[in-house]
């Protein structure tokens, strides 16, 4: 496939446009099951009994529940794959996310790195809660039951920040590669063409040439069409070190680990869109109510 | 970049290296091995003890003695005991764990410590992390035995170094692969029976001043983030925390806010001042430099550096000084453990609370069970209660570390635990 957005008629961007909305929505849809199984699963794992009622049928032991999340994941980013190949500046500026997650992209999602944050974080609030429940004998002995991520061990340490030093270079080459791409928005074929179709543009203004629109928007097609093209892969690196972070991560991790680190990331994307979305229609609303002046303390 | 030395892995290379003797003796050597290779990593250079005199080349034999040079260029790994869990066949064998692991494994299969000269190397544990930062500035030095008391006498020092760089690694890196040799030179200095403090004061000097000289003179030609800053490589310089422990002294040398606290009786004894631009001592010596402290995000110099003494940070001297204060003390009974650490870990743990948990970590031993030394079915008590030991102090690095995540450390985090107890099982 290789539909450009340039190449496509009005209706048929709106279809596609639809599609990857719905394709998003899907994900969402998806990401709240997910979070549901993983929450049931941790309370069935950790001896409780699961919510049971409606909830949907959840892999019988933890390890397969983690490999049915990933796969899950695994296929989102085959998704993705296609969808970058259609469309892949909507990837890069997700026409879905709120101006809060838009704060934090790293390339149309999130910034690998984040991953190990969020495991800090998370580790460390579990920690935090044992240390508080006044068991810290129980956790440095050496029997730690490596339930949840307060129980990291020495090597699971010694790896997460192995893993952290390798995803911040890879992250750093690509971040290099991306500049390199934008750099190119202001190549020497840019700046021609835009001054080319400004001339053109002043002249026709004069009366002095007609148009060639034709010839024009061909050579605006297949000179954006090259952007594209290095902006899509930039974006699948981008997106392949996301998935194997999430895989290296987890695999690092038992598979009761696991599911928390999941549960964890899962509420974080979750509740961002939330709180992004509702941000977002509460400054619509006031900008409505007060098109013409919007004090500056308002932010 | 793996670079991981692991303990497992190097007691395997070992057995390789030394098929024969199936003895328990052999076993038990194997072990002693193991155990002054745990925590090697490649940011940190966890020698060997040295064969630093006639007496150990007798009970070591030949010993080829890998520096922390031998990992010069394997960038900033962490260190851990990996024996708590068994790492995956050959999961993190790259090629820089390559780099890395030869000389240290084919030393490890020359040397063949005599139990009790291992004895009276303390357990050391420890742990090296990026944390919640992009950049590993850390440098964490271990030496076992890397020098004897002069003049001739049989007691071994042992060094212990924590590095923290500014602007850049480099700096750091350098503290830690030469500061212990040149330790070591200042004390093996025939016809000198000079203070404790002036060999230190010496050894940081010349350190500096080799710092200094490779950085200008020629010009920085590892991959350091701060090619893009020159001619400001200037601008780079370390905190360095050294202790040296012989068997009834301890002394510790600092330059810089890293710190050096000594847990004894439970209660915790500061070995080092942090140097503040703002504490008074300094904050005066600064400005009869004809410095200025300035408050821009905390006390200054020059509204800079926000230690008053460095390694390196050439652009600030004689502001910033690379002198060390130097503190000698007499080890007791009462002595539980020594922790170094860089200010990740002091920035949110306090001195008690340190000393509190690796106390309970080194009090917490237990039997271990075969499942933590896989090899060692024929293990004896006295290396099984060693081996417990060395892992207790491992156990309060780790913990510490994670202490130091839990409670949102956003700097990297470097924790040495040595157990100074002297009357252990």
């Amino acid at each position: 496939m290789d539909i450009s957005m340039a190449s496509m008629t009005a209706s048929a961007y709106d279809t596609a446009e639809e599609d990857f909305q719905r394709f998003f929505e899907k994900w969402r849809d998806k990401q709240i099951e997910i979070l549901q199984k993983l929450n049931n699963a941790s309370e069935q794992f950790s001896g409780g009994s699961g919510t049971g009622s409606g909830s949907p049928p959840v892999p019988t032991d933890p390890s397969s529940m983690v490999k049915h999340v990933v796969g899950l994941y695994e296929g989102y980013y085959r998704d993705r794959s296609k969808w970058a190949d259609k469309n892949v500046l909507s990837m890069i500026s997700p026409p879905w996310t709120s101006t809060l997650e838009d704060a934090f992209l790293w390339i149309g999602s999130w910034r690998p790195t984040m991953a190990i944050h969020l495991l800090y974080s998370k580790s460390g609030l579990q920690l935090e809660a044992k240390l508080s429940e006044s068991i810290l004998q129980e956790i440095a002995s050496a029997t730690t039951t490596k339930y949840d991520l307060a129980d990291l061990s020495a090597s699971q340490l010694g790896k997460v920040d192995e893993l952290h030093r390798k995803i911040i270079t890879e992250e750093k080459e690509i971040s290099e590669k991306y500049a390199k791409q934008q750099e190119r928005a202001t190549d020497q074929d840019m700046v021609n063409l835009s001054h080319m179709v400004s001339e053109f543009m002043r002249g026709e203004e004069k009366g002095l040439s007609r148009r060639d629109r034709e010839a024009e928007e061909e050579q605006i097609k297949s000179t954006l069409n090259l952007k594209e093209k290095g902006l899509r892969k930039v974006l699948k690196k981008a997106d392949d070190l996301r998935l194997r972070t999430l895989k290296m991560v987890i695999e690092i991790m038992t598979p009761k680990q696991a599911i928390h680190f999941l549960i964890a990331a899962t509420e974080l994307q979750l509740r961002l869109h939330e709180w992004g979305m509702a941000k977002d229609a509460r400054e619509l609303d006031y900008g409505d109510a007060h098109s013409s002046y919007t004090p500056p303390e308002q932010t | 970049m793996a670079g991981l030395c692991r303990g497992a892995n190097i007691g395997g290379e070992t057995e390789t290296a030394k098929p024969v003797e199936p003895s328990s003796q052999s076993a038990r050597r194997r072990r002693m091995e193991i155990h002054q290779f745990r925590f090697v990593a490649s940011d940190t250079a966890v020698a060997p003890p040295l064969e630093s005199g006639r007496r150990k080349r007798q009970r070591l034999g030949s010993a080829d003695v890998p520096s922390g040079r031998a990992c010069d260029n394997a960038v900033q790994n962490s260190i851990v005991d990996e024996r708590k869990i068994p790492a995956g066949p050959g999961s993190e064998k790259d090629a820089d764990s390559n780099k890395c692991c030869p000389s240290i494994s084919s030393s490890s299969s020359e040397i063949k410590p005599a139990v009790e000269l291992a004895s009276d190397v303390p357990k050391f544990g420890m742990t090296s992390v990026c944390g919640r930062r992009r950049d590993m500035e850390d440098a964490v030095s271990i030496h076992p035995s890397f020098s004897r008391e002069v003049p001739e006498s049989s007691t071994d020092l042992h060094f212990y170094g924590v590095f923290d760089g500014h602007g850049c690694s480099h700096v750091a890196m350098k503290c830690k692969d030469r500061m212990h040799e040149i330790v070591k030179d200042e004390l093996e200095r025939v016809g000198e029976n000079d203070s404790w403090e002036n060999k230190m004061k010496r050894s940081f000097s010349r350190m500096d001043e080799e710092v200094t000289q490779w950085s200008t003179a020629v010009g920085i030609t590892s991959p350091c983030r701060c090619e893009l800053r020159t001619p400001q490589c200037d601008a780079v310089g370390s905190t360095a925390v050294v202790a040296v422990v012989t068997p009834d002294k301890i002394i510790i040398s600092n330059c810089g806010d890293s710190r050096a606290v000594l847990g004894r009786d439970g209660k915790a004894v500061p070995l080092s001042v942090d140097h503040k631009p703002d504490r008074p001592d300094e904050l005066e010596r600064i400005q009869e430099a004809g410095g200025r402290v300035i408050y821009w995000d905390g006390a200054r110099v020059l509204g800079v550096l926000a230690m008053s003494r460095a390694i390196g940070d050439n652009y600030l001297k004689p502001y910033v000084i690379s002198e060390p204060e130097v503190t000698v003390i007499d080890r007791t009974d009462e002595d539980d453990c020594l922790i170094l650490a860089t200010d990740g870990l002091w920035d949110v743990v306090s001195n008690e609370t340190a000393c509190g948990v690796a106390r309970m970590c080194l009090q917490s031993l237990k039997p271990p069970s075969p499942v933590r030394s896989p090899g060692n079915q024929d293990a004896t008590t006295i290396s099984a209660a060693r081996e417990s030991s060395d892992k207790a102090c491992s156990d309060a690095s780790i913990l510490l570390t994670k202490l130091a995540l839990a409670r949102h450390s956003t700097d990297n985090v470097s924790v040495v635990v040595i157990d100074l107890r002297k009357n252990r099982s």
